[in-house]
């Protein structure tokens, strides 16, 4: 598992990294950013991980969203990875921006052709971490984990399949309940195939009904004026609704005016990485 | 005169400018130094000059001038005089004179003293000009002069010469470059070698100078010193002399008074005696007469008897017979009255005793004093007095002998003048007392007279002492605090009003710092803003101040600066609310409530069933805590303390409120300000809401306080202090819980 950096560059006082690794889940090459705070120069870091939306490679958050300030003062580790395989010559792959090539849903594919490489989950869940944990200073009981859209999905799940395993979740304007979204729909048939019930292991709204209980604090912020929110992409009531009965801590803000862009996710992206320092450096 | 000066100045300019040596430091003064160099220029050519036109006729005149220049100026020497100017010209003037008269070629004497010094002076600077080196010699000129100086100089030598002339010499004419420790001389270096100096120890010139300055000035020092001890030795003999002549003017009066006293006495005894002793004589006398004239008659009947014997002797017989019978009876009779021939009055007279004892007990008490001065009443020592007690002094003057003093007070009340207020006297025998049992906060009047046997002395001046006040009463449930300061309240606990405050406190349970005591002072008011450790624990007293002195301490009060701590306040209470005894629960109770609105008011909320807590005023952070029913609809934050009264909390600009309502079996929660709230979904009902109030970072924060989340923050900028405030909209229960240290998920915001 040989990292290869493409870049490095000083940002508020530490450094904003890119690599590239071979990874054996996604059979490809695979590029992922990394913050390194200034306290990781002494010691070691919480991480926290990053899921991006559809289209998105590892650039968009790191170039984008602005969290470095706040990152570097928390001293979190901050890990964006792609959002999907890439190159793996699959048919069909780069027809739609919304399934396969930056589509991979965070979900491990069981159809083909997509099975041997798009295992997304199992990538953020396990071979990213571990790699992570091999070669940068990061507390490995110290992990959370984010997103955006389709990586609000992504973070969802995996916080809500593993209890215990990240200390706290948060995301901006997340697909929450797939199952019932056009892309979900789309996706998931193509993942997973056409049994529903299959699903259900990869829908947030779906996943809180079985959640054990394990405290779990989720701040989602979702902008009022997202036109994925009025398509029905996202449908956060239905998660709201799940977490009410099953007495989930959620804090859904409704902010006004704001779309589906990183302008949003800039704009709040602050109170998120607050959100996870609050659990990470407690 | 004129001659010579027009001669003085035709050699000027011919003098070599660069010849010019004195040692400058021996002069201090500065006009001097400007004066020197033409003089002594016009001075050393006039020498030249003067040697080689009369050095044979001088001689002999010059000698015996010099005798005299030599007197003078021991003279000068011998009074301390060589700087003295006035003086020393006053001789130089002289001696022409004297010169006049027994050598008439004048002029030439007039010159001769002024030769005599310049002839040392000159070869000096010979010497000098050899030390200097070569460059002085250039000159052809000059170096004829300085060989004829040198060898003049030298030809000359003598004890004498050298004596008068080196040490005592008027200070310009000074050039002697070595100081001879042996002679004490100021010496030319070159006499080191050739005079009777060869032996001797020489140290430099300067170095002699400053040891004699230091000397001179260790000296002048000692000499200021005993100056101001003798002037002000003499100061205090005048002193001494007033007091001497006011004791003898006293005792004069007293000795005066006295002796008139025992005079009078003494006359008076005189009178009383006298008067006595005549008495006694008349009687004497009168006693003695009567006795004599009862002696007279009792010779008249006798001789009256002889007779009739005698004529009846001369009768005839039977007649004889008839009158000598009856005869016989009568002188029978007679003779039985006794004649009384006892002197009935002795002539001396008793022996007296003069009784001198009170004259002997007036002059013995001319020796002791008379009637002490009225005693000076001191003003209140500052801090001397307690509640019930004041410390009164006062002093006698010194010559005064006091047996007792008697101390007597009463009350200032300015209220009734008219009413004489009860006086309390006592008698002390020592110059203060301990007045006790005095009402605290009060001014009472003094006045003091000192007693001995002579009598009594007239009263004191009168002085106010007051009694230090009352403790003040800390108004415990009143008390707020935060982690870094507690605002504390107290009745003054005295009728009349005070000077100050002063709060004390005291780190309770803590070892290091035990028994350490700070205090605050000069608090105005009945109220002060302590600043604090933080996570201490404090015990804090207050006391008031007035001249007389501090109160004793308050009643403590416990104060901890963990966490901030209020009580609501019930002045703004809503009347349908109820506040329980700890100032920390709300209650709005299940039985029907009025449905008319109560009157609106400024203080007490009408319309929005809310009440206010009173939070320290102070900028910082500050955390409480409140327990609510998740079904309950209540509305907690912050607002001003001037929030209209009649609004609900968060539907204007003055107050930021967490408002929660369930209907439906739905929550809903509205984060308000100025009627608007974001749009904002929580899942879970918290049970209990932290409220973090920030005013460094302008935030106020509510958390679900079991589950550590951040609920949300609003970004408020308030100007003034804030004050947490809380609504029920239905009957409920709103428990506060303050005093508490932040939780550390509530630091991240």
């Amino acid at each position: 598992m040989a990292l290869k950096q493409i870049s490095s560059n000083k940002c508020f006082g530490g450094l904003q990294k890119v690599f590239e690794h071979d990874s054996v889940e996604l059979n490809c090459k695979m590029k992922f950013a990394v913050y390194l705070p200034p306290k990781a120069e002494t010691g070691k870091c919480p991480a926290l991980y990053w899921l991006s939306g559809l289209t998105c490679t590892e650039q968009n958050f790191i170039s984008k969203s602005g969290y470095h300030q706040a990152a570097s003062e928390h001293g979190l580790v901050v890990i964006a990875p792609d959002t999907s395989p890439r190159g793996c010559n699959i048919k069909g792959e780069d027809e739609s921006w919304d399934f396969g090539t930056g589509a991979g849903f965070y979900v491990d594919a069981t159809e083909d052709p997509w099975k041997t490489n798009y295992r997304m989950y199992s990538y953020i869940t396990e071979e990213l971490p571990q790699l992570i944990n091999a070669n940068f200073p990061v507390d490995p009981q110290r992990t959370s984990i984010f997103g955006h859209s389709m990586g609000g999905h992504g973070a969802l799940i995996c916080a809500l399949k593993n209890p215990g395993k990240y200390k706290s979740v948060s995301a901006f304007a997340p697909i929450c309940n797939p199952v019932l979204c056009p892309w979900g729909k789309k996706a998931f048939s193509g993942y997973l195939g056409t049994d529903q019930s299959k699903w259900k292991a990869y829908d947030a709204t779906h996943l809180v009904k079985s959640y054990p209980g394990s405290q779990l604090d989720i701040l989602i912020d979702q902008g009022k004026e997202d036109q994925f929110l009025l398509d029905g992409q996202l449908l956060p009531d239905n998660f709201i609704a799940a977490c009410t009965e099953k007495k989930i801590p959620v804090v859904f803000r409704l902010q006004e005016g704001y779309d589906h862009s990183y302008y949003f996710i800039a704009t709040f992206i602050t109170d998120h990485i607050r959100h996870h320092a609050k659990y990470l450096n407690a | 005169m004129e001659e010579e000066s027009g001669e003085e100045l035709g050699l000027d300019r011919s003098t070599p400018k660069d010849f010019h040596f004195y040692h400058m430091d021996l002069y201090d003064s500065e006009d001097r130094l400007q004066l020197f160099p033409e003089e002594n220029t016009r001075r050393r050519k006039e020498v030249v000059q003067a040697e080689r036109a009369n050095e044979s006729t001088g001689a002999g005149d010059g000698k015996a001038q010099r005798d005299l220049q030599e007197e003078v100026e021991e003279l000068v020497h011998l009074y301390g005089l060589e700087d003295d100017h006035e003086l020393g010209d006053e001789f130089v003037e002289n001696m022409p004179r004297m010169g006049v008269s027994e050598y008439p070629p004048y002029g030439m004497k007039r010159r001769d003293p002024a030769r005599e010094q310049r002839d040392w002076r000159l070869s000096g600077e010979a010497t000098e000009a050899e030390d200097l080196g070569f460059g002085g010699w250039g000159s052809a000129g000059q170096c004829q002069d300085l060989r004829e100086v040198y060898r003049y100089t030298h030809g000359r030598a003598s004890e004498e010469y050298e004596c008068y002339v080196i040490p005592e010499e008027e200070d310009e004419e000074e050039a002697a470059d070595v100081f001879c420790v042996t002679c004490k001389t100021p010496i030319r270096a070159f006499q080191k070698v050739f005079d009777e100096h060869k032996e001797h120890e020489v140290i430099p010139l300067n170095e002699a100078l400053e040891s004699a300055k230091d000397e001179i000035h260790k000296n002048m020092y000692k000499l200021e010193k005993q100056i101001i001890d003798m002037e002000n030795f003499a100061n205090h003999l005048e002193e001494v002399f007033i007091t001497v002549e006011e004791n003898f003017g006293k005792q004069e009066q007293n000795f005066e008074s006295h002796y008139n006293e025992i005079l009078e006495t003494l006359a008076q005894k005189y009178e009383e005696k006298i008067q006595a002793l005549g008495e006694k004589k008349k009687e004497k006398v009168e006693a003695l007469y009567e006795q004599l004239v009862s002696c007279g008659e009792n010779l008249d009947t006798c001789k009256e008897l002889m007779e009739t014997i005698e004529e009846m002797c001369h009768e005839e017989k039977v007649d004889f017979i008839k009158d000598a019978v009856a005869m016989a009876d009568r002188l029978g009779k007679f003779l039985k009255t006794k004649t009384d021939v006892e002197i009935s009055t002795q002539p001396d007279f008793e022996d007296q005793t003069l009784d001198f004892s009170d004259v002997e007990q007036l002059m013995g008490s001319i020796n002791t004093i008379p009637a002490p001065s009225a005693p000076v009443i001191n003003p209140q020592t500052p801090n001397s007095a307690t509640g019930s007690s004041v410390r009164v002094c006062w002093s006698l003057y010194s010559d005064d002998t006091v047996e007792s003093y008697q101390l007597s007070y009463r009350p200032v009340q300015d209220s009734s003048p008219g009413k004489d207020q009860a006086e309390f006297t006592m008698t002390i025998k020592e110059t203060y007392c301990s007045v006790t049992d005095l009402v605290p906060n009060t001014q009472y009047e003094f006045w003091v007279t000192a007693h001995n046997r002579a009598g009594l002395s007239p009263s004191s001046e009168r002085a106010v002492y007051v009694t230090a006040p009352s403790p003040p009463i800390i108004k415990t449930k009143e008390i707020r605090s935060c982690e870094e300061a507690v605002l504390i309240c107290w009745e003054s606990g005295n009728l009349n009003p005070v000077d100050s405050y002063t709060v004390e406190l005291t780190q309770a349970e803590s070892p290091e710092a035990s028994g350490v005591t700070e205090s605050v002072v000069g608090i105005p008011t009945c109220e002060s803003l302590v600043q604090l450790q933080p996570g201490q624990s404090y015990v804090i007293y207050v006391r008031a101040l007035n001249t007389g002195g501090p109160s004793t301490r308050s009643e403590p009060a416990t104060v901890h600066t963990i966490g901030s701590y209020f009580r609501l306040n019930k002045d703004t209470c809503h009347p349908w609310l109820t506040i329980s005894q700890d100032g920390l629960t709300i209650l709005r109770s299940e039985r029907s409530t009025p449905t008319k609105e109560p009157p609106p008011s400024d203080t007490h909320f009408t319309r929005c069933v809310a009440v206010m807590g009173n939070l320290i005023p102070v900028r910082g952070h500050h955390y409480w805590e409140v327990e609510v029913d998740e079904h309950l609809d209540y509305t907690v934050g912050v607002a001003f303390e001037d929030v209209p009264k009649q609004e609900d909390l968060g539907a204007n600009c003055l107050s930021w409120c967490m408002r929660h309502t369930f209907a439906s079996s739905r929550h809903k929660y509205e984060f308000l300000h100025n009627r608007t709230t974001p749009d904002i979904r929580i899942t879970v009902p918290p049970k209990k809401i932290g409220i973090l109030l920030d005013y460094e970072n302008s935030k106020l924060s509510f958390f679900n306080v079991e589950l550590s989340q951040h609920l949300y923050t609003f970004s408020c900028q308030p100007h003034k202090f804030v004050h947490p405030c809380f609504s029920l909209e239905k009957p409920g229960c709103l428990k506060i819980r303050n005093g508490i240290s932040m939780p550390k998920h509530v630091t991240f915001y």
